[in-house]
């Protein structure tokens, strides 16, 4: 009798087709907030969200991340305010991709998007600088660092509102 | 400590010193009161009401003098009706403090809220979040939620420079008055105030040039917010991110305790780099504050300019070569020059260097060279005898003190002792300025003796006499000094000119005296030292704290060179006899001294080690790469002589050594020990060798305690960056004075004038300078003056020229284009010349010179 169950089964499995999914040629869609390698974003001018602020870096338990800041003029704008990220690497193989950096950032800069395909021949590869994480400027905008109007951009955080 | 009464705070009573503020005793008891604007160094204003605290007194019996007591038999309290702040009252005995009461938490909570309606919160990017007290007392003391209504926000400027060096953001500004009482009454530069009022009050600058004082930078540390921030560290990292690595600042003799703050940098290679240099607490030295020199003047640390590896001369050329070549080739010529040699070590070599050198100097010859540089300063026995008594703080002397500043033009020379003289002379000490010509410490002074240049001796003396004609002579204490009854026989008839000055000194109970570098030949400098020794010790002001002689020497380890066995006598002889071989330790002699330009160009083989390209290097054979204060660890000796260790804040900039090391490497070839491994066995061998550094060991020297006010405790409590010092408090060595057994000797000094006909050149000292390091500080560059001569008014109007023309100044046979200043500062018959404006020498030491018009 359980010789029978057991032939049972397996005729059904032979009747299934495969599972396996034929990664590299095929590829499964990640979920919505699944979190794969950062990217540093910008405003729809053009100008960077990252205000080398640090705080990413302060918030990663890998300590993967390293920024330093410098700062902006009206000639040479990176991005709103007067501080910018001069340097931005995050080191692939340290990161855990936990996210905490995306909560940490204080003008939704570093967001960790849906690519997971990292992959490198040296490990200094794997640091990621600023010009490999940063988004391309949106179409027909100018590149960073612009050349701005005195006074408009004066804040580095995006105008605060009153709570709903 | 004197007296104590008894105060209650949240129900606990404690024993803290009468008279002190409620908010540091309530610290010392350990409960925290709040602040913004108070400060314990300044005089509380009241302007916050952070540090709201219930107050009451305790009731006591008329007849019994016992305090009353309610049914339950606790002392009757009564209270004031409304919180007061605790920031502007001084403990009194059965003083009651109530801070741990909801009425108190709502009233902190109430300004808190109200401070921040009006805050940016743009923390993220401002440099003193991390380290920000509003943001510490947000958190604990502030509410949790904001009722804000952002539409109400008050904008003010941004992006304000106050000067070049400093940054003002108005919306962060809490109006704490912090940054404006400190210019106005700690440092006396009224260049900061308050316009507009109420909500639009705002700081600015009201100084042309914007922010004109030498210690801007303390009120960016002051600053409760990040209103202020300095232009140097400007999102330089955030705070979490630095390595504070304790150091001596080298640029001047009050050895200020200053703390590296250090990160790797991605434009330095990724290596460590100084980003900002901050005060670190030492009461008995910079308490708390530095200068904008210091601040200010690391950047040779890491500057392109640095050299990295050994350079030969070839003919006119020069070729890197390893160290082994440059220690052989060198070793070869000391070897063969034996007493031709003379060895000139610099102004800031650490005593290890000074100590390798002095070894080496030994291994060439029997009786060797050992010269320093600068060389216009002299006394170094004087000071043994009778320098500042261990232990002495500026800050405690009071009205029964009196301070004696003569031949310095103190601010430029050592600007943190002068702003502690200019306090003490605010907290009533008297203060007596003696110079050939007006200096800015003249404001603050009970008595100004204005002598004419070469009499200072004289003047000292004369005040000596006037101590034996007043029977100001302290018997006990000259019965231990030999020659006291022959110097005393000498001074009998001396003429008193400047008898109230003598008075002012005399009558007080504590003296101290700051004998500067204007006392002219180097010669006089000696008589100057030693008639300033004479007066402390006939008069019994040495040997003990508070009292006695400090030097203020050039540069940040003249007192080590000297305490090593260097002197600057022998440099002065060098000039009539000529060494065939120099060895120059990171001095530039060819900047400042025309004379040895020449026995350089002649001598026939020059070793210089140095961090930069200097004019004596392009002298040299050979040129050895030396490591900045920053790269290596070692000790400065200051002015008052403070044994100080400062530690390694970044990694080597190329090949280069610690001078120690080099030297003891040339001494290796010369038949001498392998080199120590490190600073703290050069040291050991110091204290085996030299007694007066037997205690200098570096454990001893890191040794830190407890100081009061606790402004450097991480915990802010006094609301500023910290200054916690945990390097070391440094160790002075005692003068022979401080030796209830040891003989002292005085002797009268030689009184010759100086006498030239017409016009002479004085050399002076400007605080910022184009000197080896501190030209290499380019954000500093605008506040050094280009070359100027200052001409008395009268001599100028004779020649016709006026303020702002460029002259022609001859002098030494040489003759200089200077921009001219008359502005009534020199006297008559001098021109004042400030050192190391440019690097061709000018004049070293006094001179007679002739000025021409340049036509038109
Ligand atoms: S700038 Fe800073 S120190 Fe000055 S008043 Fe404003 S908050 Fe106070
Ligand atoms: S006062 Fe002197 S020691 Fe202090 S920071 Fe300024 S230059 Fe340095
Ligand atoms: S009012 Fe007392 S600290 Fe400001």
């Amino acid at each position: 009798m359980n010789l029978i169950r057991g032939f049972a089964t397996t005729i059904k499995h032979v009747l299934e087709g495969p599972v396996t999914i034929q990664y590299p040629e095929q590829e499964r869609p990640v979920r919505e907030r699944f979190k794969g390698r950062h990217a540093l974003k910008r405003y729809d001018n053009g100008l960077e969200k990252c205000i080398g602020c640090s705080l990413c870096a302060a918030a990663c338990p890998a300590d993967a991340i390293w920024v330093e800041a410098a700062e902006n003029t009206d000639e040479e704008r990176f991005s709103p305010g007067e501080r910018y990220a001069k340097t931005y690497e995050i080191n692939m193989l340290r990161c855990i991709f936990c996210g905490y950096c995306e909560d940490a950032c204080p003008t939704e800069a570093i967001v960790l998007e849906h690519e997971y395909r990292l992959s490198f021949n040296d490990r200094r590869d794997a640091i990621y600088t600023k010009d490999r994480l940063i988004d391309p400027p949106p179409h027909g905008v100018p590149a960073t660092p612009q050349v701005t109007e005195p006074g408009q951009f004066d804040r580095s955080i995006p105008d605060m509102e009153n709570p709903k | 400590m004197a007296e104590t009464v008894t105060i209650t705070i949240d129900g606990q009573q404690f024993q803290v010193p009468k008279g002190i503020n409620l908010v540091d005793a309530a610290k010392m008891s350990g409960t925290d009161i709040p602040v913004f604007c108070y400060h314990p160094k300044m005089d509380p204003v009241g302007m916050c009401r952070m540090c709201l605290v219930e107050l009451g007194s305790v009731v006591t019996n008329r007849e019994t003098g016992e305090p009353d007591v309610d049914d339950n038999g606790d002392p009757v309290v009564r209270w004031f009706p409304k919180l007061q702040t605790a920031c502007t009252q001084t403990v009194s005995e059965g003083m009651v403090v109530r801070g741990a009461t909801q009425r108190v938490r709502d009233a902190r909570d109430d300004i808190l809220e109200f401070i921040l309606t009006s805050h940016p919160l743009d923390c993220p990017i401002c440099d003193k979040g991390g380290e920000c007290p509003l943001q510490n007392l947000t958190m604990a003391y502030g509410p949790g939620e904001s009722r804000f209504v952002f539409d109400d926000k008050i904008r003010l400027d941004k992006h304000v420079p106050l000067g070049d060096l400093i940054y003002l953001d108005r919306e962060r500004c809490i109006q704490c008055a912090r940054c404006t009482r400190f210019c106005d009454e700690v440092v006396g530069d009224d260049v900061l105030a308050f316009h507009e009022r109420g909500r639009r009050l705002q700081i600015v600058t009201i100084s042309d040039p914007p922010f004109d004082t030498k210690f801007s930078g303390n009120t960016t540390d002051i600053c409760p917010v990040g209103a202020l921030t300095t232009a140097d560290f400007r999102f330089g990292a955030r705070p979490w991110e630095l390595d504070e690595v304790p150091s001596i600042c080298p640029h001047c003799p009050v050895g200020c305790n200053i703390s590296a703050s250090t990160r790797l940098d991605r434009d330095f290679g990724g290596k460590k780099v100084i980003k900002r240099i901050m005060p670190r607490q030492n009461e008995h030295v910079n308490e708390i504050w530095i200068c904008d020199k210091g601040r200010f003047g690391h950047h040779h640390a890491r500057a392109e300019e640095r050299l990295t590896t050994p350079l030969l001369r070839r003919g006119d050329e020069w070729v890197a070569v390893d160290w082994d070549t440059a220690y052989s080739e060198i070793a070869g010529r000391l070897k063969k020059a034996g007493d031709n040699v003379a060895f000139l070590a610099g102004n800031n070599l650490s005593n290890e260097d000074l100590w390798e050198l002095r070894k080496l100097a030994h291994r060439t010859s029997n009786t060797p060279r050992l010269g320093v540089w600068p060389a216009f300063m002299t006394g170094a026995d004087a000071v043994a005898q009778a320098g500042v008594g261990t232990g002495t703080r500026l800050q405690d002397m009071g009205p029964d003190s009196a301070i004696l500043v003569i031949a310095s033009d103190f601010e430029e020379e050592a600007p943190v002792w002068w702003l502690q003289v200019k306090q003490a002379a605010d907290r009533g000490a008297k203060v007596v300025v003696a110079n050939g010509r007006p200096t800015k410490l003249d404001r603050y002074a009970t008595e100004v003796v204005h002598y004419e240049y070469g009499d200072a001796v004289a003047v000292l003396n004369s005040f000596a006499a006037r101590a034996r004609s007043k029977n100001k002579i302290d018997a006990d204490f000259t019965a231990r000094v030999d020659g006291a009854a022959e110097l005393e026989a000498e001074l009998k008839g001396t003429r008193v000119p400047f008898a109230d000055a003598a008075e002012t000194l005399l009558d007080a109970e504590d003296l101290v005296i700051f004998a500067g570098g204007e006392g002219l030949t180097l010669d006089q400098h000696r008589e100057l030292m030693q008639a300033a020794a004479n007066l402390l010790l006939l008069t019994g002001h040495a040997g003990k704290p508070n009292n006695g002689l400090v030097p203020v020497w050039p540069g940040a380890n003249l007192q080590g060179a000297f305490d090593l066995g260097f002197s600057a006598e022998t440099t002065a002889a060098l000039a009539d006899q000529p060494p065939t071989v120099w060895f120059i330790g990171s001095a530039d002699p060819a900047a400042e001294d025309a004379a040895l330009v020449q026995s350089l160009a002649n001598a026939e083989f020059v070793v210089v080690s140095t961090q930069f390209m200097t004019p004596t290097a392009a002298h040299a054979n050979v040129i050895l790469p030396a490591q900045s204060f920053a790269e290596r660890e070692g000790t400065f000796t200051n002015g008052m002589r403070r044994v100080q260790r400062f530690y390694t804040a970044q990694g080597p900039v190329g090949d280069t050594l610690p001078e120690w090391r080099i030297y003891a490497n040339i001494g290796a070839r010369l038949g001498g020990d392998k080199p120590r491994i490190s600073a703290a066995l050069v040291m050991r061998d110091i204290t085996q060798n030299v007694p007066r550094y037997a205690a200098m060991a570096y454990p001893a020297l890191a040794a830190v305690e407890k100081q009061f006010p606790d402004v450097g405790g991480d915990d802010l409590y006094y609301g500023g960056t910290a200054y916690t010092n945990t390097g070391g408090l440094g160790i002075q060595w005692p003068a022979n004075a401080e030796d209830e057994s040891a003989r002292l000797q005085v002797r009268p000094v030689q009184l010759d004038g100086y006498q030239i006909e017409g016009l002479f050149a004085v050399p002076v000292r400007v605080l910022y300078d184009r000197s080896t390091l501190f030209e290499q500080s380019e954000m500093m560059h605008t506040h050094v003056p280009e070359p100027f001569a200052e001409i008395n008014n009268q001599d100028a109007a004779h020649i016709g020229i006026v303020d702002g023309e460029v002259i022609r100044l001859n002098v030494n046979g040489a003759q200089h284009l200077l921009t001219a200043r008359v502005n009534g500062q020199a006297p008559a018959g001098v021109v004042l010349v400030p050192q190391l404006l440019s690097k061709t020498p000018i004049v070293i030491g006094p001179a007679a010179c002739a000025i021409e018009k340049i036509g038109e």
